[in-house]
């Protein structure tokens, strides 16, 4: 029968194809569409484990693998001066269990030739069904049984540090960040950032903390997809996922941010940038899986969606080609949602693009859109829709979406009809709703020249200038023209008393108190012929630290331990004693930059950019007025971790000849050490003893 | 051999040559009701002259521009308004273009690409348009970005005679350069059908659209003029390379390149083997070295560039703040040189296939993906069926061969060494 049935199909073939040949193909006309194919969604199922794990599972036997996901349903959270630390928590929860060490974990995974990964909302991975037990035994180990190992927080701390150091020329990520700022607010956990200071002061227990509260079976959903049966999902969640213990999880409510109410004109200077990075955005009050959020999707679909023939690629990218690619977005949110609308513009086209931008924003809620567009925009979302179920990961985002938002069970199967029903005039109410081209937001991340132009989309006419984390940015002034770093250390060794009587200081004593917290030390530092170098600290009289340097070997002791000085210490200490030391940078291989006047704690500073020889940076500020040094700043690493390491000098005053700073700061980190020199003794008599190293 | 364990779907399919050159894939499969029309050209930047570098990229954008039977700007019109996806790419090898269709829109898509293929038609406004539009690419995705310009840079460095020394954007100086004439005579001269591969994947039945593909591309003349194909081949071992490139980018970026055989080689697959023992997954040697036990690196890992010529591959790492960037380079260079002295444990090269096998059974995930490799192994290595059988090819690298190879390429003759520097006056301008 069934090649009977072949061959009578190809008979047909061969008969039509014969004909159409024959004719010539009138190229002119535009294929018509067959008839529409049925759009079958995936079924998925459910189960509740005893101790409140939900259990999702899609089947689908086309590829022989399974993927495994673990998704915590939980609300927002205020992370306040430790921002970070939950996804940290999260990201940690793979370095090390009870049973198992990071390097064993990554070992076990790529062995399998599987993947896994956590974050503060879950845990998630892949393997191939083969490999499922012994996959599931290690995806449970880490989520069950994690220790947040201390030498794996230092190493996370140390590259969160320098992840936050390379996002400061990322122009995309500062314009998240300074529109999350800008659009949430401080006093929304969506308006968090976090900075050097905030990882800084995350801690261990931290970690800890958030992965006992937050980390529960009964706020948490297991989805499963692959080549599976339910029933053995149900038994694979049970045996490995069953002895997770509940605990209430506590709920958090947050105020609606609101948008502002004219537009504001934000703009982060990125020294370099070629593109502007424009993003017109806020918050909006609108929640997943309802109609409303249906018709917002067409909306934002004829505004800035995904394909060519939204307005805003139409405008400035195939009209005016000032970009590659404008978009507009509208999402949906349970907690706050936001509309944002943006593109990489060249510099020259910036305040253009942002005209462009609000024209279109202000036409869509003006003008009801024609019938074909919005025709044009279903068919788009109704491709979208289908294309997406080809992944079966699709199928379990709508079974995980209809769990979390307690909608409908037939809301995706209706969703094609609940999308055809949407009208013109839909459209225009919701765009008067949602679109707001003079309560935006107007964030630039760009060259700090085209910020001029954009002062006219603001309603108080300023152009406000912050850094990413939406703190003002601290603008230099340019430098006098003509003046060289080497100028600036000159005016300072000359506000210090000049090269001849500086050198003429060959031996001095300094005496005075340090403070590190509540502890209290007495200082006394002496140093003999420019070469010899001693420091001690002591405390009710009793030594506590001592540090002495003899002209080429030194050694620093805290109570019984002591250490030899190596080639950097000795460096570092003749640096410390050298009274000229700013003079002879450049002989000692420094170089520094003029990069301009800031203005610090009520002062003109000149700021200077040096180079040291190992090719580190440190930030120097010099007093316009006095020429005296009053700080510098680097960033220092010590046993695994990067800190920003201040030293703030104050209260100059003479002895003799020389100016002296009386007080000086040091801030290292979370740690700060105040030091105040009470007597200065110039060229005293000083016993060579005192630098015996024995 | 394959061994028997390994259990992937065998993806089928058919092929044949139409009169004019035209080859045809296809692959039937009903799982959703899409299909995936694409042509594939033979044609990438290292068909570029030099002064002309970026030309096959700008022209996959003017080829979106219309058609004699259809006007500027309506190819994206056509597609969306029959609720597909369109879109297309070019390496430095070959440039792609693909429609993701509900299947009863297979017609309309065979319509456009023929189109495509027949009479392209290219305004001077399009021209002028796409100029600016390519420069905004460029700006966003290489001048704008941290690190933007390293793969640039190191080609630039590491090609001194084949065109795989530009990347396929090209430079700002040539893209303004480019004339009409040279649009038109690229076009003569690479898009025919003897120079295409036509492969469709999804919701088909084979023997209807085989008789839509006679309608819509059997009357497409073949080519008449040579194709012309770079012959100039880079030699191995030149001496080391060594630069600093300075930026505004604050963390030090250390580049280690090496030139390595073309795909397909016997060595290629053994020194694809090698870079994944180096880079893939947590526990892959540079990860663990660099960023898991010695607290230089953000990040440390490699890249293959898998190319028809002899091409390259990259490790890269990214210096943590404050990390002496020479002994992140050392402890990168400590690493190859372990894989060239010591010989990989079995358990490590079980590790390499597992993943290999992981990798294999999840690629042919969606009908686009099927269509491009089919077109890919076609027009290559002229074994479509490579889909099925390339996997055998890599389980037949031995631990012998992964050493040799390091060896062979891993050298200090053979590499380019780059330092992506952060310079404070830096303005990249």
């Amino acid at each position: 029968m069934i090649k009977l049935k072949h061959i009578f199909l190809f008979a047909v073939v061969i008969a039509i194809s014969a004909c159409k040949q024959s004719s010539k193909l009138d190229r002119s006309i535009v294929p018509a569409a067959g008839p529409a194919p049925a759009i079958r969604i995936g079924q998925y199922q459910m189960a509740t484990l005893e101790n409140g794990l939900k259990l999702v599972v899609v089947e689908n036997h086309k590829l022989p693998r399974v993927s495994y996901s673990i998704n915590l349903d939980l609300d927002p959270l205020m992370e306040g001066p430790k921002a970070g630390y939950a996804s940290m928590a999260g990201d940690m929860l793979m370095a090390g269990t009870q049973a198992r060490s990071k390097a064993q974990i990554d070992e076990s995974i790529d062995f399998m030739g599987a993947s896994l990964s956590s974050s503060a909302n879950g845990v998630f991975g892949s393997c191939l069904k083969k490999h499922s037990g012994e996959f599931l035994s290690l995806m449970s180990d880490v989520l069950l049984n994690p220790t947040f190992p201390k030498d794996e927080f230092d190493k996370g701390i140390k590259q969160t540090l320098s992840g936050l150091a390379n996002e400061k020329t990322d122009p995309n990520s500062m314009s998240d960040k300074v529109g999350n700022v800008m659009k949430y607010g401080k006093d929304h956990p969506y308006g968090e950032v976090m900075t050097e200071a905030t990882v800084n002061a995350i801690t261990r227990e931290d970690l800890k903390n958030y992965y006992d509260t937050y980390f529960r079976p009964n706020v948490a959903y297991l989805v499963v997809v692959g080549d599976i049966t339910f029933e053995e999902a149900k038994a694979q969640a049970t045996q490995h996922f069953g002895a997770w213990k509940k605990q209430p999880v506590k709920e958090a409510s947050f105020k609606m941010p609101s948008a502002p109410d004219g537009n504001r004109v934000v703009f982060v200077p990125l020294a370099g940038a070629v593109q502007s990075v424009i993003d017109i955005t806020y918050s909006i009050d609108l929640k997943p899986g309802t109609n409303d959020a249906i018709v917002a999707s067409v909306l934002n679909n004829i505004l800035g969606g995904s394909g060519f023939q939204s307005r805003l690629m139409q405008n400035l990218r195939e009209d005016k080609a000032y970009t590659y690619g404008a978009y507009s977005a509208i999402s949906a949110d349970e907690n706050v949602g936001y509309f944002s609308a943006g593109a990489s513009v060249r510099n020259a086209v910036t305040d253009s693009a942002v005209t462009e931008f609000l024209f279109e924003m202000q036409r869509i809620v003006n003008e009801p859109v024609a019938d074909s567009t919005l025709q044009t925009i279903k068919n788009i979302m109704n491709g979208n829709f289908a294309r997406s179920l080809e992944r079966p990961q699709t199928v379990a985002n709508f079974a995980l979406n209809i769990e979390k938002y307690k909608l409908p069970k037939d809301y995706y199967e209706t969703y094609l009809q609940k999308l055809q029903a949407v009208t013109v005039a839909d459209v225009q109410a919701m765009a008067k709703r949602l679109i707001k081209p003079s309560n935006a937001y107007i964030t630039v991340v760009g060259n700090r020249e085209v910020s001029e132009k954009l002062s006219k989309f603001a309603k108080s006419g300023k152009v406000e200038i912050v850094n990413a984390d939406g703190t003002p940015f601290v603008e230099l002034k340019p430098a006098p023209e003509g003046l060289t770093a080497s100028d600036v250390f000159a005016n300072h060794i000359k506000a210090m008393g000049g090269v001849d009587a500086l050198k003429k200081v060959k031996s001095y004593e300094q005496k005075g108190k340090m403070s590190m917290g509540p502890m209290a030390l007495d200082m006394n530092i002496r140093v003999k012929d420019s070469k010899k170098f001693r420091m001690t600290m002591t405390m009710g009289g009793q030594e506590f630290m001592k540090q002495i340097f003899d002209g080429t070997k030194g050694i620093m002791s805290q109570g019984p331990q002591k250490m030899e000085m190596d080639a950097d210490m000795i460096a570092e200490t003749k640096q410390q004693m050298d009274l000229l030391a700013e003079m002879n940078y450049e002989k000692n291989g420094y170089s520094g930059i003029v990069k301009g006047v800031d203005n610090i704690d009520g002062q003109a500073l000149y700021v200077i950019d040096l180079k040291k020889p190992d090719g580190s940076f440190v930030t120097e500020y010099y007093n316009v007025q006095s020429g005296l040094k009053y700080k510098s700043v680097s960033v220092e690493e010590e046993g695994g971790e990067s800190f920003i390491s201040e030293t703030i000098y104050k209260e100059y005053a003479k002895s003799g000849d020389i100016m002296f700073a009386r007080k000086i700061t040091q801030i290292a980190g979370p740690q700060i050490i105040d030091i105040s020199v009470d007597e200065m003794v110039i060229n005293p008599k000083i016993d060579d003893k005192d630098f015996s190293i024995e | 051999m394959l061994s028997d364990n390994i259990s992937a779907q065998s993806i089928k399919f058919v092929e044949y040559d139409l009169k004019n050159g035209l080859h045809v894939i296809l692959h039937e499969d009903h799982s959703t009701p899409i299909t995936a029309v694409t042509v594939m050209y033979h044609v990438g930047s290292k068909n570029e002259t030099t002064g002309r570098s970026g030309m096959a990229h700008f022209f996959e954008h003017l080829l979106f521009e219309g058609s004699e039977n259809i006007g500027r700007g309506q190819y994206s019109k056509y597609v969306e308004n029959a609720g597909g996806a369109l879109n297309a790419n070019t390496s430095q090898d070959r440039t792609f273009y693909y429609e993701l269709l509900p299947s009863n829109q297979l017609e309309l898509g065979l319509w456009l690409e023929s189109e495509r293929m027949l009479h392209a038609k290219v305004e001077m406004i399009g021209i002028e348009t796409q100029r600016e539009v390519v420069k905004e690419e460029k700006r966003q995705r290489i001048d704008n970005q941290p690190y933007g310009n390293l793969f640039l840079e190191t080609l630039d460095h590491a090609f001194d005679v084949h065109p795989y020394s530009w990347p396929p954007i090209g430079s700002m100086e040539d893209l303004n350069a480019a004339q009409e004439i040279d649009f038109k005579n690229f076009y003569k001269t690479f898009y025919v059908p003897n120079n295409a591969v036509l492969s469709i994947a999804g919701d088909i039945s084979i023997e209807e659209t085989k008789i839509l593909i006679d309608k819509y591309f059997s009357g497409i003349p073949r080519g008449t003029m040579e194709i012309p194909r770079p012959t100039q081949v880079e030699p191995l071992n030149k001496g080391e390379v060594r630069d600093t490139i300075w930026g505004k980018d604050q963390l030090t970026m250390i580049v280690q390149a090496f030139h390595i055989p073309a795909q397909g080689t016997k060595e290629f697959y053994a020194v694809d083997m090698l870079n994944q023992l180096l880079s893939q997954g947590e526990s892959s040697r540079l990860n663990k070295s660099l960023v898991e036990e010695k607290e230089l690196a953000l990040f440390s890992g490699a890249f293959t560039y898998n190319t028809e010529h002899p091409g390259l591959t990259m490790a890269f790492s990214l210096a943590n703040m404050g990390a002496d960037p020479m002994l992140v380079e050392q402890g990168m260079t400590e690493e190859f040189e372990r894989v060239k002295k010591e010989m990989i444990t079995d358990k490590e090269l079980q590790k390499l296939r597992n993943q290999l096998e992981n990798d294999f059974v999840t690629r042919n995930a969606t009908v686009a993906g099927i269509a491009e490799s089919l077109a890919n192994y076609h027009m290559y290595f002229g074994d479509a069926n490579l889909i099925n059988t390339e996997i055998e090819k890599y389980m037949a690298v031995t631990k012998e061969e992964i050493m040799t190879a390091a060896n062979k390429y891993y050298n200090k003759d053979n590499r380019v060494v780059l330092y992506f520097m952060n310079d404070p006056n830096a303005t990249q301008e």
